[in-house]
């Protein structure tokens, strides 16, 4: 037992020194990033610093890190420096910024059946990790509360994936996946402005339905969208995305 | 517009002649695959060779949903009733996982599902403790060949540690300048405080000048001044200082718990003084990112 022990310790933390232990730009094989690739249309905060802003955009090293696989994507750090530091302490630096921040957030085993850990996916601008791995839309944790007609209140937990350019886009899917990876639900958002507009949600073959407003929020704790409505008879329903559920339910939890 | 009308269908969607107790809606959020079908008016899905068994009608739910010590038992229970050779996660839902739990109810009687209600688990948790305790053959172990360790994990492994000892190393040596940099700070906060907002810290930070006023101007008075190092590091301007000031604060007979993050240049006077809520953790990055902070903290 000890020794299994200690072998999944080693594997631990051969695992987290995966992430550690980023490779330099020019050793990658993986590509050059681009501003229109999905991870910064997923981002737009982070495209303007990485390529537009004159501050960033021209700094020695930049490093971007986000919590993979791609569907813990729901997250980045993106660091900069100009001469002070190394390639691999700006990467350093972008992972630690990056894992404090899922820390912070709280944890995702309600969600996710995956382990999310943050790995440096880009580096002066080459990609680090192979594109096919990379998030190829919008994911994030999400929450679904109901409260039925007696006053109990279902929690819904799961990862939600969209298309990435919500509030842009005059609408824009979702699918919302259990924690065993089935999908459950679907549903449309359709923006009224950059920030908000109206959602509409389906699941289990329509035997569970509701829909009204949605509203995008950046910032602390975390970028996340808070969508309230009805089902169709009337009773109350609470959807965020990009909250580890914890955090949801203590945000919005109390329907 | 026509947006509008499907937008319109689905909230019409005849909802009511459907069970939708909150304990149903989790039930079939967990199970899709025994709610889906003939709901919404939709057509029931084809019977498939992995539907055709009856749905499972017990509680899949809570062991699997159970805190990750007690999923991991399940795993260890799993092993030691030679079941489950994959490692102890706390992942149930793994192929490893549920195929072994598939046996386990083979042998049972059980429903073969790959998942345990409480009651199967107790089962066998019971039937686990009753195992006896296996014990190494020592001519098995002679002859057999030793585990090949990846080197490449020995040696990340060995590289962590090695890094997070340089780390704590590095942060040792900076404890002192950092710990008298705040100090500093602090001597500084509370002679503004006493001077009634005269003094350098308002100077160096206009952002607590004006925190400073605002509070004076609906009667609050400043009390206790606790810091703490957030981060510490060579700076491109000099050495960096990022401290999380708590401020105890009185109103009447209440009594409020402020925090601010100082972030400064270490020089005389202090230089690129920044006063940042705690709250503001971006805004107290970008200041150390601006400032090309080389943290010998974090």
């Amino acid at each position: 037992m000890t020794l299994r022990f200690l072998l999944s310790l080693v594997f631990g933390l051969t695992v987290a020194a995966a992430g550690v232990f980023a490779q330099s730009a020019a050793q990658s094989p993986h590509g050059k990033a681009e501003r229109r690739d999905p991870l910064f249309l997923r981002f737009p905060e982070m495209a303007e610093r990485y390529w537009v802003n004159t501050e960033t955009m021209t700094a020695s090293h930049k490093a971007v890190a986000v919590p993979m696989p791609k569907q813990c994507a729901f997250l980045y750090a993106d660091t900069y420096t100009k001469g002070a530091m190394s390639e691999r302490e700006v990467q350093d630096m972008a992972l630690s910024t990056c894992n404090r921040r899922l820390q912070e957030l709280g944890p995702l085993g309600e969600n996710y059946n995956v382990q999310c850990q943050c790995r440096i996916v880009i580096s002066n601008e080459t990609y680090l990790v192979p594109r096919d791995a990379l998030p190829d839309a919008a994911y994030g944790p999400v929450s679904i509360f109901y409260r039925d007609d007696r006053g109990n209140v279902a929690r819904l937990n799961g990862v939600a994936r969209y298309g990435a350019l919500v509030g842009r886009d005059r609408s824009a899917t979702f699918t919302v996946e259990n924690p065993r990876g089935e999908k459950v639900c679907d549903g449309t958002f359709t923006n009224d402005s950059p920030s908000n507009g109206r959602f509409s949600l389906s699941c289990f073959d329509g035997k569970f339905s509701g829909s009204g407003t949605y509203q995008s929020k950046t910032g602390a704790p975390n970028d996340h969208i808070i969508a309230r409505g009805q089902t169709g008879r009337g009773l109350p329903v609470v959807m965020s995305i990009g909250l580890p559920s914890q955090l949801a339910a203590g945000t919005y939890g109390g329907i | 517009m026509r947006h509008w009308l499907i937008l319109a269908a689905i909230a019409l969607v005849p909802t009511g002649v459907y069970a939708q107790s909150a304990g149903e809606v989790e039930r079939c959020f967990q199970n899709p695959g025994a709610c889906s079908g003939g709901g919404g008016g939709q057509a029931p899905r084809p019977a498939t060779a992995a539907t055709t068994a009856p749905a499972p009608a017990g509680d899949y739910t809570t062991v699997l949903n159970s805190s990750e010590p007690e999923r991991r038992r399940v795993q260890e229970s799993l092993r030691a009733l030679d079941k489950y050779q994959g490692p102890i996660d706390g992942n149930l839902q793994s192929e490893a996982s549920q195929k072994a739990i598939s046996e386990w109810q083979k042998g049972h009687g059980y429903a073969q599902v790959g998942k345990l209600t409480p009651t199967e688990a107790q089962t066998l948790h019971a039937e686990a403790a009753r195992a006896p305790i296996k014990r190494i053959d020592p001519s098995q172990t002679a002859t057999a060949p030793p585990t090949p360790l990846t080197p490449p994990a020995l040696s990340n492994a060995d590289a962590l540690k090695a890094l997070q000892a340089r780390l704590a190393e590095r942060r040792k040596a900076a404890e002192p300048k950092a710990e008298a940099a705040a100090q500093s700070l602090v001597k500084d906060l509370k002679a503004y405080v006493a001077a009634d907002g005269k003094g350098t810290a308002g100077e160096q930070f206009p952002a607590f000048a004006k925190w400073y006023a605002d509070n004076k101007a609906v009667g609050r008075t400043i009390g206790d001044i606790a810091p703490a190092i957030d981060d510490y590091g060579d700076a491109k301007s000099g050495a960096a200082t990022t401290a999380e000031v708590r401020f105890e604060t009185k109103q009447g007979d209440k009594t409020y718990s402020q925090c601010l993050v100082f972030a400064w240049i270490e020089a005389s006077p202090r230089k690129s003084g920044e006063a940042i809520s705690c709250d503001d953790v971006a805004a107290v990055e970008k200041w150390k990112t601006d400032q090309a902070l080389k943290s010998a903290w974090r």
